[in-house]
């Protein structure tokens, strides 16, 4: 009896410091692209130019989309909290969706770059950084993904509540911080052209 | 969190320790903490044995630049054709040795090993906070080992442009022979290794931060495991930086990117790649690199500390200004790169900006020297070969750190940047001094990772061997650099101002074959003792941390019942009035009411009251 309730004091901590890798995940990832943008200003200090285009207007619409779908995870996650797997279910499902619009969007974006002849092989640095950290970014929204994902296959295969906010939380740390970091990027890309 | 205080009294149905384990999961796939220190330990060590062969190879080439070793070219083959290593080999040996002695075997051996294996131990944890990620960091880390020591085994050899792969040189390749695919499999062998360390670094801080038992506030932490939170901090603050630059510089080496390259030409040929600037990998490169030296260093440290106090008998002097030390110096590494590139046409104001930023790391250094010095002194000092090698770490920190502050005088730098002066200063305090604190680590914590004693004359055999040495092998490097010979020169017969100091080179080479020579002396004594060295007592050091009150046995989940309680600091050792000189961490106060003292209860008045009560009664007053 003890011992069991010792083990699921353990799981809890557990879950705890897990959710917290996560959040370590986070700070790392930020640093990374830190490292691109400070990169970026520095290559623009030195050499008087930043990448001088107007960025296709695809970039504004998949920004929209994913900050609606950071918008609908919100909504799983108070619906779990509320016990409405259904609901849950149903954001989730939205999410993913529109995670994946996000991506088309943003093939899209390069495409049109790449026929105003902004391409990626290109003697200005700073044109070819808007496609690394464009780039990077869309692997992380993969990534992301798969988190939305697992928190689906967790309300199909009706895991305990516990484990189920688990995965949510992880899923809503992540998805919520690259919808930001996003934002970061393509307003730091518009305001130093 | 837990309002439970019973004992748990059935054991067996407890989560820990009963899985069914196969070979496979014990062994390779372990997922035990433990276990995947010693992956990380031994991987280390044959990295090691590996780096430090390779060093003597190009030291062989140093001291005889024209002699002809035919043996050489029995093994090496077209890489020592006419028994002389090649001058392109040579810039392979020094890039290789360099990469695998500062991220293989300083950064992953030291920290993977002995983070691993400490911090659930110290701070009273079943394991790691995920044991996934922690199997998962040795095997990213293994394929690393495995993918940079392949790249001998290509036609074109490995990658040659110094451990810090400056652009053209890694950027182009077509530069040199290892600009190739031995470039390409050391960018890809070093994303494995970031990917390895960052997975590793994430899962110390959450542990230590989430996972520590009842009682361990942070400052009753042993000084080992500040030094691993910081030194894993740091790796999750640099590390991606690290991966930034080297994303773009594959990018510039296979799909021609200018990231890093303007206006190269080959011969005749004009390269396509313009507008891009080599220094910009450089404030990358080091922005990493610079905290990379702390990441080294800084565990070392913290083995050393707590070594140090267990034999001295004493409380390790400044507790918390060691902590607030290392703080600093993972603060102030991250703000210092720029000491590295004082010649790169940097503008002397923001030159001025580091060296001042340089400089104050003296600081927090030599509080932490001197906080080493004072716990020995007047100590009941025990000679073990932990205590041994953790003198020899503060000894040889000292002697590097102090040409640290001529090298970070921007305008000394300007003269010495780039000679052997550089190469003495670093080997001295980041190489000899990090290794003689893993190996104080090895020597003391190996009765818990394998249950037995390593054999102690060896020990010291080995110690006084690789101390001298180390000594002999650097120093005199000093003044060469000071004579202004530039590092990484192929042979200092080419040049007649280098050539005086050829009968040096002799000196330090056989220096350096001896220490070589004297490690036999450590690996026979590390794998004999696995299997038949002397049994080890649940705490031979008589240490007061909680990883000794785990059983020999080591168990999976480390401790068979409740987790220990923390009731006390880590330093209550040679205690007045105490039964022995040291008192375990989860020894409460009230089985100590002879030793206890005002301040140990931290301003609970119960606590005092009850001691004061005691005192009334057992205590004659002292006159």
């Amino acid at each position: 009896m003890v011992s069991t309730i010792q083990q699921e004091e353990e799981t809890s901590i557990s879950l705890k410091s897990k959710k917290f890798v996560v959040w370590l995940f986070v700070v790392s990832s930020t640093i990374m692209f830190g490292g691109w943008t400070s990169y970026y200003l520095v290559f623009m200090a030195s050499k008087g130019k930043g990448h001088g285009l107007v960025l296709p207007e695809v970039f504004t619409y998949s920004t929209v989309v994913l900050v609606i779908s950071s918008i609908c995870l919100f909504l799983a996650a108070r619906a779990l909290k509320r016990g409405k797997a259904n609901q849950q279910r149903l954001f989730l499902w939205i999410t993913l969706v529109l995670g994946v619009i996000f991506g088309v969007l943003q093939f899209q974006g390069w495409t049109s770059l790449y026929q105003t002849g902004a391409v990626l092989v290109n003697n200005n640095a700073a044109i070819s950084m808007i496609y690394i950290i464009s780039g990077f970014h869309l692997l992380h929204i993969v990534a992301g993904l798969a988190f939305v994902i697992s928190s689906l296959l967790g309300n199909y295969n009706n895991v305990s509540q516990e484990v189920a906010e688990y995965r949510q939380d992880i899923t809503s740390i992540f998805w919520h911080f690259i919808d930001i970091l996003w934002i970061y990027l393509y307003v730091f890309l518009l305001l130093n052209s | 969190m837990s309002t439970i205080s019973l004992h748990d009294t059935h054991h067996d149905d407890h989560g820990h320790g009963h899985h069914h384990e196969t070979f496979l999961t014990k062994y390779v796939f372990s997922q035990d903490h433990k276990m995947i220190a010693k992956q990380f330990l031994i991987t280390g060590i044959i990295m090691a044995v590996i780096a430090m062969l390779l060093s003597i190879l190009f030291r062989i080439q140093l001291a005889w630049p024209d002699k002809s070793f035919p043996l050489l070219e029995t093994f090496l083959g077209k890489w020592a054709e006419g028994g002389r290593i090649k001058p392109d080999f040579f810039l392979a040996l020094v890039t290789i040795h360099g990469t695998i002695m500062v991220f293989f075997v300083l950064t992953a051996g030291l920290s993977g090993t002995f983070s691993n294996l400490l911090i659930p131990l110290q701070v009273g944890a079943r394991d790691m906070a995920s044991p996934f990620m922690n199997m998962l960091s040795y095997w990213f880390f293994f394929v690393a080992c495995v993918i940079m020591m392949g790249s001998f085994f290509i036609q074109t050899g490995p990658a040659s442009a110094g451990w810090t792969v400056y652009p053209p040189l890694s950027a182009v390749p077509k530069a040199m022979p290892g600009s190739g695919l031995g470039m390409t499999l050391w960018l890809i062998s070093m994303i494995l290794f970031v990917a390895s360390s960052l997975m590793g670094g994430i899962n110390y801080v959450s542990t230590i931060l989430n996972m520590r038992t009842k009682g361990m506030s942070l400052w009753k932490m042993p000084l080992t495991i500040w030094a691993f939170f910081l030194t894993a901090i740091l790796g999750i603050l640099s590390f991606p930086v690290l991966v930034a630059g080297v994303v773009l510089l594959i990018f510039d080496r296979s799909f021609g990117t200018s990231f890093y390259l303007s206006d190269i030409v080959f011969g005749t040929e004009i390269l396509s790649n313009e507008g891009g600037s080599p220094i910009l990998w450089q404030h990358l490169f080091w922005f990493l690199g610079h905290p990379e030296v702390y990441i080294v260093i800084m565990p070392a440290m913290g083995l050393s500390s707590e070594i140090i106090a267990v034999n001295s008998r004493k409380p390790i002097f400044g507790y918390h200004a060691m902590v607030y030390s290392l703080i600093g110096i993972t603060v102030l590494s991250l703000i210092v790169w720029g000491h590295h590139m004082f010649v790169t046409g940097m503008n002397p104001f923001l030159g001025g900006v580091f060296m001042i930023t340089t400089l104050i790391i003296a600081v927090p250094s030599a509080v932490k020297t001197f906080n080493w010095l004072a716990t020995l002194w007047r100590g009941n000092i025990r000679f073990t070969p932990g205590m041994l090698f953790a003198i020899g770490m503060v000894s040889f920190f000292i002697s590097g750190g102090v040409t640290g502050i001529w090298l970070g005088n921007a305008s000394l730098d300007i003269n010495l940047h780039d000679t052997y002066f550089v190469v003495a200063h670093f080997h001295l305090v980041m190489g000899a001094a990090a290794i003689f604190g893993m190996l104080a680590g090895v020597y003391h914590w190996f009765p818990k990772m394998f249950g037995r004693m390593m054999d102690v004359k060896l020990a010291y055999l080995h110690f006084w061997v690789t101390f001298i040495c180390a000594y002999l092998v650097f120093f005199p490097l000093h003044f060469i650099g000071l004579d202004g010979v530039p590092r990484r020169y192929y042979a200092f017969t080419e040049f007649e101002f280098m050539d005086k100091w050829i009968t040096v080179n002799i000196l330090v080479t056989w220096s350096a074959i001896i220490a070589a020579l004297a490690q036999i002396a450590f690996l026979f004594n590390f794998f004999y003792s696995i299997f038949k060295g002397k049994k080890a007592t649940q705490n031979p050091w008589q240490a007061n941390t909680l990883e000794w009150t785990t059983p020999v046995e080591r168990l999976h989940g480390n401790w068979p019942g409740e987790i220990p309680t923390v009731y006390r600091w880590p330093y209550d050792y040679s205690k007045p009035g105490a039964e022995e000189d040291f008192i375990g961490q989860n020894v409460p106060f009230s089985q100590t009411m002879s030793s206890n003292l005002p301040h140990d209860f931290e301003g609970n008045e119960e606590g005092e009251r009850i001691q004061r009560e005691w005192e009334a009664v057992n205590k004659p007053v002292q006159e």
